[in-house]
């Protein structure tokens, strides 16, 4: 009977002892995860602001290309997430349409919307964010500014990929009205640039791959990639986004990104 | 050597101008029933609207004309400068001069506080189409919100459809001769000035106007029966404009309070919009929008439903409906519109109007009475220069 309780006692303690062994791994990856994120986000630190040309190539499965154009517009906000406007110019249409958002850390961020034609600026619920962007296979959530504290992560692996070792992290949105489960995120050890995304659905079906390609260094410091591909495994669409004309410390303010300056925009 | 004479202008405009742009519509109604003073059943229009904006970082220049030829009606043929100003942007604050369209208001189906503008009733009875105002604009961004100072140089008149036109009243109006009570008639100098603010989720905007009314009231004419002669009072509206996002609910509303039409009075309009997001597992968006409306002079509270199907494809294609329901005499209309782009230059728009059977007389003043006769199909396509 003695013996049988040692033993119980001995298989308890090795139990217990594998648990907390088990906490402290996770704990430790959860760490590790954001970590890597805090460095990949701390890789443009004072940029300022920046501006950019953007072109846009939709591609239907039988390989139909659709071209749309926007200009970009992005503030620091050094105490918060970034301001920025994106200005359609292409299709006819919809040119002079501007959305102008204000990201933040934790909280929703801020979106208007300015429609030239009935010279209207509206304040839009940026809850609305899974929503396709343009016609494209990029979401809202896609185009706005990831902010470390809007996600839980999980370190997970080291993996070459395109010859370049990476870490593997997950991370999970912690917005319920984020069209992702999870994101699964590839970055480089040399600079902490993020070269892929899997995003996972509400299904946790791996719904779309994105690849950023072509980081080119601008001022010495500051990584823009000029090619983001975004490819939907569900509807066999892919969408390319390509930067051009990118500058830095332009010299906007603050009146360059307000809901008065959307008027102006055209 | 480029061939035409046109072609050197509009290069050498380019030049030092900046951006040229244009858009060309033709537009067709297709009205069920001969109209009640036996108007045609077809309508079709042409328009034009040339372009050119250029931005020099604190100048800017817009220049925009509508022209509109009509072939039935001369009372929507429309020679219109739209825009036609200089934005100069100083330390501290933005001077706009010249003509332009400025746009106030929250909600979505009635827009009770807009009033810089006056309405082009003669495109579409939504009120949305406005013609250009000249004025001096002051704009000053500052913590405490953005406030924004108008002088309003000189009056447009609302304009109608004629008497071969479709959509109109059952008596003639007397565009020619309109009634103003200032001695300064259309030259009046009007005053307006807002100040609007977001708190979070919260926006807010106050504004006051001080001038010529720009929706008139009617008098029957002296020298001819069957006529109404418009007057253009001068008025006091005060306005407040509100709106809360709640999660994915915007909830807005907007209040007028409007003296110097006889008695005061007030009007409103309230209600909600909510978008669901991917309905049905697809790509697909489903926009609600609920309004309500009061008005003091009026005794019915007309209730609008609308939705918009956006199927958010390379063709940006859009199927939008509108219910209107007139709580007091049960009058429905409907509106039906569908729209998509046309390769990388065009848009196409099918609406479609109807009006419920408006003859029951169940003792309540009815809004579309007039109307009984005018459903109408419409066919727009826009080539974009």
């Amino acid at each position: 009977m003695k013996v049988l309780s040692n033993l119980m006692i001995k298989q308890f303690i090795v139990l217990t002892m594998c648990m907390i062994l088990v906490c402290i791994a996770g704990d430790l990856s959860a760490n590790k995860g954001l970590e890597i994120a805090i460095l990949s986000d701390k890789n443009n630190d004072g940029f300022i602001d920046s501006s950019s040309t953007m072109t846009m190539n939709l591609i239907n499965k039988r390989g139909d290309v659709v071209t749309r154009k926007l200009r970009f517009k992005r503030l620091e906000v050094p105490t918060d997430g970034d301001k920025s406007i994106a200005i359609f110019e292409s299709p006819r249409d919809v040119k002079g349409v501007a959305i102008l958002s204000y990201a933040h850390k934790v909280e929703a961020d801020d979106q208007w919307l300015y429609l030239p034609a009935l010279k209207r600026v509206k304040r839009i619920a940026s809850k609305n964010k899974s929503g396709p962007f343009l016609g494209s296979e990029f979401s809202f959530e896609d185009f706005s500014f990831q902010e470390v504290e809007k996600y839980e992560y999980l370190y997970l692996d080291e993996e070459i990929y395109l010859n370049n070792p990476c870490y593997v992290i997950e991370r999970k949105p912690l917005d319920p009205y984020s069209g992702y489960t999870k994101q699964l995120v590839w970055i480089d050890k040399e600079n902490y640039l993020v070269q892929k995304i899997h995003h996972f659905d509400r299904k946790s079906f791996h719904l779309k791959t994105q690849l950023f390609k072509d980081y080119r260094k601008y001022d010495g410091f500051f990584w823009q990639p000029h090619e983001i591909e975004m490819i939907n495994h569900q509807n066999g669409k892919k969408s390319i986004l390509i930067f051009d004309d990118v500058k830095l410390k332009s010299g906007f303010t603050d009146r360059d990104f307000s809901q008065n300056s959307l008027k102006r925009s055209r | 050597m480029p061939k035409s004479p046109l072609m050197i202008c509009i290069l050498f405009s380019q030049l030092i101008v900046g951006e040229i742009i244009g858009e060309l519509s033709f537009d067709n109604r297709y009205f069920f029933n001969a109209g009640l003073q036996e108007q045609k059943k077809n309508h079709t229009s042409f328009s034009f609207s040339p372009e050119i904006f250029k931005d020099d970082s604190n100048k800017i220049f817009h220049f925009k004309a509508k022209l509109r030829k009509d072939s039935e009606d001369s009372g929507r043929d429309l020679n219109d400068i739209q825009e036609l100003y200089l934005i100069n942007i100083l330390e501290d604050k933005e001077i706009k001069f010249g003509v332009s369209k400025e746009f106030w208001g929250v909600t979505e189906t009635s827009h009770r506080v807009d009033i810089i503008n006056q309405t082009d009733f003669t495109e579409g009875f939504d009120g949305e189409e406005k013609l250009g105002q000249p004025m001096i604009k002051i704009s000053l961004e500052r913590q405490w919100g953005l406030l924004d100072i108008y002088t309003l140089l000189g009056f447009r008149e609302r304009n109608f459809s004629g008497n071969k036109g479709r959509l109109r009243l059952p008596l003639s109006i007397n565009e020619k001769g309109p009634l103003y009570s200032s001695s300064s008639k259309n030259k009046r100098a009007d005053f307006a000035i807002r100040w609007s603010n977001y708190y979070d989720d919260f926006d807010i905007a106050i504004s006051h106007f001080s001038g010529t009314s720009r929706e008139p009231r009617f008098l029957p004419s002296a020298n001819k029966i069957n006529e109404l002669v418009p007057i253009y009072e001068v008025i006091d509206q005060t306005g407040l404009e509100i709106q809360y996002l709640l999660d994915g609910l915007a909830i807005k509303g907007e209040v007028i309070s409007r003296s110097g039409q006889g008695e005061r009075f007030s009007a409103a309009t309230y209600g909600f919009e909510y978008t669901q997001v991917g309905v049905l597992q697809t790509r697909i968006d489903l926009g609600w929008v609920v309004e309500f409306n009061h008005d003091d002079r009026l005794e019915s509270s007309p209730f609008v439903l609308g939705t918009r199907f956006s199927f958010n494809d390379i063709y940006d294609s859009q199927i939008l409906s509108g219910f209107i329901v007139n709580d007091k005499s049960k009058e429905l209309g409907f509106l039906l519109e569908a729209s998509r782009r046309i390769g990388e230059c065009c848009m196409l728009s099918l609406e479609g109007i109807y009006f419920d059977d408006t003859d029951e007389d169940n003792g309540q003043k009815k809004l579309f009475q007039a109307f009984k006769d005018d459903d109408f199909l419409r066919a727009e396509f826009i080539y974009y220069l």
